[in-house]
């Protein structure tokens, strides 16, 4: 029964990901949403409280607490009052809420205009310098190492126990192999495993990214988003979309404005930005909002000011054309008078 | 004299920044009965002090319509129609009481049942992190309550109201979605163990 769903998880193909090309290394490369497929048991990772205590768990606890505290990095690393977990629900577990065990698979990833293969934590290097608004820290780094091994550790961790090898230990990787992926080829699984788990289509697991999400009736409106960010969105996350501190820790995240994800990150686009809304919103009530709904309030927190596209090169037409002519986001339109990115916040760690 | 000296270790502690010194409007008097001088609860009523200004308020008003119900509450809502009434009642308890010690999701393995699904939540049954919207030791804030230090018994009750669709008023009701997933060993633990935080 186990084994039919896994080889379904892994057999599962759907298009690829759409690379938008550009001079400028881009790790906000939009990935194709997945068909929703129903009733499928998707994949469980081990539980937290399963991580070894040796030094490789450090290094996955190091990585489970980036996750969920990537404040701990504000200022070094990060620009923003974000958290990884606040668009990688649950710790990054979530299916279609970019869990990091789907994401883990998927890298390393061709991308057509540097004409290289990006690796995983070079992707995540792109989290950091677009939806933190900072400064990634270098490949090799503690942190880099930590967050590749959680991810790995989700991933692994999980297939082992969907085989019942619940009492095996997640095989140990160095930092180099951790840091690569596991699409790379020098990927192999636990020897129990080989032959069961078809590796072919391994970057297309259900739950990976976002849920694809219907095309509205009628074109995403910022107007009509706004009556629904005022209806359902704004008692959490603030009516000028900026977040909420408690006791001075940012719990519920910034949408909009300095302390919210830039204008290159992905999220910053309409349609990724919905299908995340209609699947995710409001946290642990789901599927609450209907498809025109989900748009429009996409439409509206994604056409306010926020921290400027790093690749801004001081021409706002140009940076449009070059970084966001295919995207649907609101980079370069006018929807309030002024084209969005003339008035944005300054992009990066501010002193 | 002796008020004097009084009023003058109240503002020392009020300086200090542990409680406020604030006095108590004429309005909070009512409720001193049941939720103690300083809101912090007594064997008729929950804590009140560190609770948001604004949920105070709202919770007042659920009072009034129905969205929450209780022998003692709700006729003793009915009161404070008036904003201007209510303006302060809330202002008062929220500035009460002290901050819990802080505890940021990941600072440290969970050590029980409770604590697990305050920082981590439980995937499999779709609960999420309860830090989520309550906040580093749970202090709360906005439109969700401080529930760091309530009774035990009150916060236990309230998330079998909530289960039951016998209280609502919070937005969407999200709080009712999630409560209708937690069981009866998840209650009791969570809500002992948030009655301990301090």
């Amino acid at each position: 029964m186990r084994f039919a769903k896994l080889r379904q998880v892994m057999l599962l193909c759907s298009v690829l990901p759409n690379l938008v090309l550009g001079a400028y290394p881009d790790m906000q490369d939009e990935i194709a949403a997945q068909p929703k497929a129903a009733d499928l048991h998707y994949f469980t990772p081990r539980d937290l409280s399963r991580i070894p205590n040796d030094a490789f768990g450090d290094k996955v606890r190091k990585g489970y607490e980036l996750f969920v505290d990537t404040q701990q990095l504000k200022g070094r690393y990060v620009g923003n009052t974000l958290n990884c977990t606040n668009c990688h629900l649950d710790a990054g577990t979530k299916a279609y809420a970019a869990p990091m065990w789907a994401a883990y698979l998927a890298y390393p990833a061709f991308r057509k205009k540097d004409n290289r293969v990006s690796n995983f934590a070079e992707r995540i290097q792109g989290c950091f310098n677009y939806s933190m608004n900072g400064k990634a820290p270098a490949i090799g780094s503690p942190e880099l190492v930590a967050m590749s091994a959680y991810s790995y550790w989700l991933l692994m961790g999980g297939l082992l126990d969907m085989y019942g090898m619940r009492d095996k230990p997640v095989p140990e990787l160095n930092d180099a192999r951790l840091q690569l992926g596991g699409r790379d080829d020098s990927f192999v699984l636990p020897g129990p495993l080989t032959g069961q788990v078809k590796l072919a289509g391994r970057e297309h697991m259900p739950g990976r990214a976002f849920a694809a999400l219907q095309e509205p009736t009628q074109p995403a409106s910022p107007l009509r988003g706004k009556q629904v960010y005022a209806q359902h969105c704004a008692v959490c996350h603030g009516e000028q979309g900026q977040g909420r501190l408690m006791a001075g820790v940012p719990v519920i995240p910034a949408l909009w404005g300095p302390e919210s994800y830039n204008w290159g990150a992905g999220m910053h686009r309409v349609n990724t930005a919905a299908t995340f809304i209609f699947e995710n919103m409001p946290l642990g009530k789901g599927v609450q909002l209907d498809v025109q709904q989900a748009w429009d309030v996409a439409a509206f927190m994604n056409s306010r000011e926020r921290p400027q596209d790093p690749r801004f090169d001081g021409d706002l037409s140009r940076t449009t054309k070059a970084f966001h002519g295919s995207d649907q986001g609101y980079y370069g339109k006018t929807v309030d008078g002024a084209p969005l990115g003339s008035q944005a916040f300054p992009a990066g760690i501010q002193p | 004299m002796r008020l004097v000296r009084k009023a003058a270790v109240l503002l020392i502690v009020g300086v200090v920044g542990t409680v406020c010194a604030q006095e108590m409007p004429r309005e909070a008097q009512p409720c001193v009965a049941c939720h103690g001088e300083h809101g912090m609860g007594t064997a008729k009523g929950p804590m009140l002090a560190g609770l948001s200004k604004e949920y105070i308020y709202a919770q007042i008003g659920h009072f009034i319509s129905g969205g929450r119900s209780n022998i003692q509450m709700t006729p003793m809502a009915q009161g404070y129609t008036d904003p201007q009434l209510r303006e302060p009642v809330a202002a008062y308890f929220a500035a009460q009481g002290k901050q819990p010690q802080l505890q940021l999701r990941g600072q440290r393995q969970p050590k029980s049942l409770a604590e697990q699904l305050y920082y981590q939540g439980d995937p499999t049954r779709d609960i999420p992190a309860c830090f989520s919207c309550h906040g580093p030791a749970a202090v709360g804030g906005g439109p969700f309550p401080r529930l760091a230090g309530q009774q035990a018994d009150y916060l236990g009750a309230q998330l079998v109201a909530w289960q039951k669709g016998e209280r609502s008023g919070d937005p969407d009701n999200m709080m009712g979605t999630i409560a209708k997933r937690l069981n009866g060993k998840d209650i009791q633990a969570l809500a002992s163990y948030l009655s301990s935080i301090r």
